[in-house]
């Protein structure tokens, strides 16, 4: 078929009209001004609540929190809004860029609660601080930010001494009361070994900077936001030392081969684990499936010898309302829920450390089967000061950044601990605080 | 649906019917009408939002604020920031090593696989296997290979009797190029396929006439391959510059910029900046540096090239 | 409909694979045999963290990560693979990734290729600076156009849905790019002698481009599918109903805040290698044509 070239020209230019049309109508989809955020309210008037969350289907403390607010608040219902855990802060941070209005944040660590609450994305709960009896609430100075508060705590998770009984057995030794790190030292040297083939530790350390930074700071008083460092050269000189006796695997092994604490400890490579009291929980799942048969009990942390009473760190999660939240006041609502008596029952009885403390709820989570039931144990979860692992500012996030990146220096032998505290003083100084 | 015009038009002499405003702009049509349907959703999706990224880079946003405009101020912290001058250099370290082996590594695969042997299938495969296995499994399995000390690279080192082999992962001199053989490893089959293709495109009568001039294997490579793969091998080329002045995955699985910031590259910079601290300004300003350097460098290989094929 | 009369000789004999040099047959045994120990060394190195993976994937969870690596696992735990399927809904999301796959592979052949002609063929003013943008944005990182992007998406009410993704992928530089070099290398010659025959731009490229160009669509097609595929963080940024979810987000569940379930990452992982591996055999055909060599034994 052949066409006059008017024709084909003709029939040209329609097929270009036609692709400009259909760009321009694009265009206009993609700017037109939609209300933005997903479909949360169900339209009579905010009964849906919706929450953002990690994991839903695997972190069991979301489900038994909502369903203790559904039964409580008939006709409401919760939609989570399900982040995988491993991005979790930075899905959040691109959501509320570009304006969503998820009611309420789970608060995952205090460091990306002070980038939100500096940014003015989260609404100003104070109110519910000051109405309700919050004194028994651990953890809720992390959210004090020039005092106003954002932020309400449902569970806080400290630092303890994890341990292997049948080494500790087998070796004839017994944990003592009230530890001290020279004797955790000496502890950690007497108890590795080698056995039938494999190398037993003594003690793991996590690669996480806080192993060695988060409890020097909160033992010592020392300010992990104030430029000057040299309070932690003992705890690094201990952690360098253990790690040149070989009683503990060496940082720069433990990086890069991704070890996994959990590993260390369920396969009996390790007698001794500083850990947070989250791991309890998975602990006992795995008794319970039959993957691990570690014989494991509960010990404080280990103390500096000038030390009075057991101090240990940690670190709170949290529910935030969202600024831009569809229904607020039910946000509110949740808020602080959670954070009270029915919230801290819910989360027990599964196995987290809830934020509200009380002797009854301490009880109830020895209660649970599998528990180890020591005494020391028992006064492993009862420490007489809880520090939180980062301070709250504008410049945490910063800070942290450069603490981690000397502490790997320090840890892989790069940097004598002098020349790594003077680097760390001298960056926060010139980088941060200036 | 085609349609044909009436006379024969080579380009070079254009028909002589028609008023001349209306052929100048036949091939300018012609060319849209090709370009439109991929430009359209590029321009709406891709461009646009990097146009509104790019003019970020002048205000001074933590995406809830009203963005304020700071000029150049952005720019200047770049000057004084040492993280970036740390990113800058490792970038270039890494670009500087992976672009060159992985070329040289890649084009020898294919040539190697380019060939009628029983089983060259299974091989092609294998080649490209480390491209789509899990990242996680090669990190773990590569800082195995360079474990100071357990690693069968140094002990493999040390048997050959060099007494203090690097530490690789755990030092900060080396562990960059570490991170380079490894990725290397992993991105040889993804150019091997692109050079495979290329491969495809040389007729087979030009390396029948070299061989009837009598020149050997390594002259026919030279003289033959080399030359018909350029279109090949620019485009590998740019796609190297830029895939390594972006790297970011690899290295946040395998060493996280560390230790300290001895892997820390600018990607890792623009995202540390930008989504996890919130300073969408100063993270548009160091993406647009980033922009500039590749393009620069992509201006003169497309110079280079267009020399070359004159 | 118009036929080709005088197509250059360059491209009149299909391509073909390269002859090895045998110069003598004795030496060419002793050489094959070495040539062949060499490729399957170089393969098992090439193998091996696609080993351990396949290791990981047959132990507990809690034996993934130790200290040195276990090659053998203690006890082959088969029964991962049986379970992932009840502990995510795997099937649901390895469908989702292979639309996601398919669309975004086609689209970007389509587009791309006819692109690619109007960048390599027809000469217009503005052609080139046009080309460099289109490389250009190639070289931004994503993250730094990342909320820009969302926030467009987000008042277009396109997040959470399959077209966030489609839209952002599908257009990108890198087909247009492809292809525009692979058309370079087909000589102009044959543009010509077509035009000359009567047939039009549009014509050449459906009858005279298209089919001279599968192996460069072929890698494009494998490379575009296994990109799509193995996207994270597109998907993790767009995507949160979990039914929409893709496999490689369906792997990252395994990631909670303070545990991993590795073994099953890494179960996963395997099982989600599969249909790249069928993509890749099946467009292996297209990277080699198998043509008799002309006398000459390869």
């Amino acid at each position: 078929m052949i066409l006059s070239h008017a024709s084909g020209r003709a029939r040209e230019r329609r097929h270009l009209i036609r692709s400009i049309a259909v760009a321009a109508a694009l265009t206009l989809a993609a700017t037109a001004c939609g209300s933005g955020g997903q479909a949360g309210g169900s339209g009579d008037g905010g009964s849906t609540l919706t929450v953002a969350v990690w994991n839903m289907a695997k972190t069991p403390e979301f489900k038994a929190l909502f369903d203790a607010f559904q039964a409580a608040n008939p006709g409401v219902k919760i939609q989570p809004v399900d982040i995988l855990a491993d991005d979790y802060a930075d899905k959040v941070t691109t959501m509320l860029a570009g304006g969503d209005s998820t009611d309420v944040i789970t608060m995952k660590n205090v460091t990306d609660y002070s980038r939100y609450s500096s940014r003015g994305q989260l609404t100003d709960i104070t109110d519910l601080v000051k109405s309700g009896d919050t004194s028994k609430l651990a953890g809720l100075d992390a959210y004090n930010v020039k005092n106003a508060y954002f932020a309400l705590p449902y569970r806080q998770d400290f630092w303890l001494l994890y341990y292997n009984k049948a080494y500790f057995d087998k070796a004839g030794v017994k944990m003592p009361e009230n530890l001290t790190w020279d004797e955790y030292a000496k502890l950690a040297q007497q108890l590795t070994k080698e056995e039938g083939g494999k190398k037993v530790y003594g003690t793991y350390h996590h690669t996480w900077r806080s192993v060695v930074q988060a409890i020097s700071a909160a033992q010592t008083g020392g300010d992990q936001l104030g430029g000057d460092y040299g309070f932690f050269t003992d705890q690094y000189n201990l952690a360098l030392g253990l790690q040149k006796a070989g009683a503990t695997l060496d940082f720069g092994t433990a990086t890069a081969q991704k070890s996994d604490y959990k590993t260390m400890f369920e396969t009996g490579a390790t007698a001794m684990l500083p850990m947070g009291t989250w791991y309890i929980a998975s602990i006992l799942a795995q008794k319970e499936k039959g993957a691990t048969d570690v014989d494991w009990a509960l010990a404080p942390m280990p103390q500096r010898p000038d030390g009075t009473g057991v101090t240990t760190f940690g670190s709170p999660t949290a529910f935030a309302v969202n600024k831009r939240a569809k229904n607020a006041d039910l946000a509110k609502k949740f808020v602080q829920f959670a954070a009270g008596k029915a919230g801290a029952d819910a989360i027990a009885k599964i196995g987290v450390v809830p934020a509200l403390q009380s002797p009854e709820i301490t009880s109830a989570y020895f209660g649970i089967k599998g528990m180890p039931t020591d005494e020391l144990s028992k006064k492993a979860f009862q420490p007489d000061k809880v520090v939180l692992e980062m301070p709250v500012s504008e410049h945490t996030s910063d800070v942290d950044t450069i603490l981690k990146e000397e502490h790997e220096l320090i840890m892989v032998g790069d940097k004598t601990v002098a020349d790594g505290i003077k680097s760390m003083n001298e960056r926060v100084k010139n980088e941060v605080l200036n | 649906m085609t349609h044909v015009i009436t006379q024969p038009a080579p380009s070079s002499a254009p028909p002589s019917a028609g008023p001349r405003s209306k052929r100048a702009w036949r091939p300018i049509l012609i060319g849209w009408s090709f370009i439109l349907p991929n430009f359209v959703g590029f321009a709406l999706f891709t461009l646009i939002p990097m146009l509104a990224a790019f003019a970020l880079a002048f205000l001074d946003w933590d995406s809830y604020s009203t963005p304020e405009w700071v000029g150049l101020k952005n720019f200047q912290r770049l000057l004084s920031d040492e993280n970036f001058h740390v990113a800058l250099r490792n970038t270039l370290f890494y670009a500087a090593g992976h672009i060159p082996l992985t070329l040289i590594v890649a084009l020898g695969l294919a040539m190697a696989l380019n060939r009628k042997i029983r089983g060259v299938q299974f091989f092609r495969t294998a080649a490209f296997f480390p491209y789509i296995t899990s990242l996680v499994a090669v990190a773990v399995v590569w800082n195995m290979l360079f474990n100071p000390t357990a690693g069968p690279i140094n002990q493999a080192l040390e048997a050959i009797g060099i007494a203090h082999p690097p530490r690789w992962v755990a030092s900060t001199d080396w562990a960059m190029p570490a991170v380079i053989v490894t990725s290397v490893w992993r991105d040889m089959g993804y150019y091997m396929v692109l050079y495979l293709a290329g491969l495809q495109t040389i007729p087979n009568e030009y390396y029948e006439a070299a061989r009837v001039d009598g020149a050997n294997a390594w002259q026919r490579f030279w003289s033959v391959t080399l030359p018909c793969l350029r279109p090949t091998t620019f485009f590998v080329l740019v796609m190297l510059t830029i895939q390594s002045f972006k790297v970011l995955d690899l290295i946040v699985v395998m060493t996280d910029g560390g230790p300290g910031r001895s892997t820390l590259v600018l990607a890792q910079l623009v995202y540390r900046e930008g989504i996890t601290e919130g300073h969408f300004g100063y993270s548009s300003a160091i993406a647009l540096v980033l922009f500039v350097i590749v393009l620069t460098v992509t201006v003169v290989q497309f110079r280079l090239n267009e020399r070359r094929s004159a | 409909m118009a036929t080709l009369h005088d197509a250059p000789p360059a491209t009149a004999g299909p391509p073909r694979d390269l002859p090895a040099g045998a110069d003598r047959p004795g030496r060419g045994l002793v050489r094959k045999v070495l040539a062949y120990a060499l490729l399957v060394v170089v393969a098992a190195l090439v193998l091996v963290p696609f080993a351990w993976m396949l290791s990981s994937s047959l132990k507990r969870d809690n034996e993934v990560f130790t200290i040195p690596i276990e090659w053998i696992p203690r006890e082959f735990r088969w029964s991962n693979f049986v379970e992932i399927w009840d502990r995510i809904p795997l099937l649901t999301y390895l469908g989702n990734s292979a639309f996601l796959s398919v669309t975004i592979t086609l689209l970007q052949l389509l587009t791309g290729s006819f692109a690619a002609y109007g960048f390599s063929k027809v000469r217009f003013p503005g052609r080139d600076a046009l080309f460099l943008a289109y490389i250009g944005t190639i070289a931004v990182p994503w993250q730094a156009y990342m909320v820009p992007q969302y926030i467009m998406m987000q008042r277009a009410e396109l997040t959470n849905t399959y077209w966030s993704i489609i839209l952002l992928q599908a257009f990108g530089a890198f087909g247009v790019f492809l292809m525009r070099q692979y058309y370079m290398s087909i000589p102009d010659e044959l543009c010509e002698a077509a035009r000359i025959d009567g047939l039009s731009e549009y014509g050449i490229y459906r009858r005279i481009m298209l089919p001279l160009s599968k192996p460069a669509l072929a890698s494009l097609a494998l490379l575009t599918f296994v990109n799509t595929w193995n996207d994270y963080m597109g998907p993790f940024i767009y995507l949160t109903s979990n039914e929409l979810w893709t496999v490689q987000l369906g792997l990252r569940s395994f990631i909670g805040q303070y545990d991993a379930e590795y073994a099953m990452m890494m179960t996963g992982a395997a099982l989600s290698i599969l249909p790249i591996l069928a993509v890749f055999l099946f467009g292996q055909r297209y990277f080699i044509r198998g043509i008799a060599t002309s006398g000459l034994k390869g």
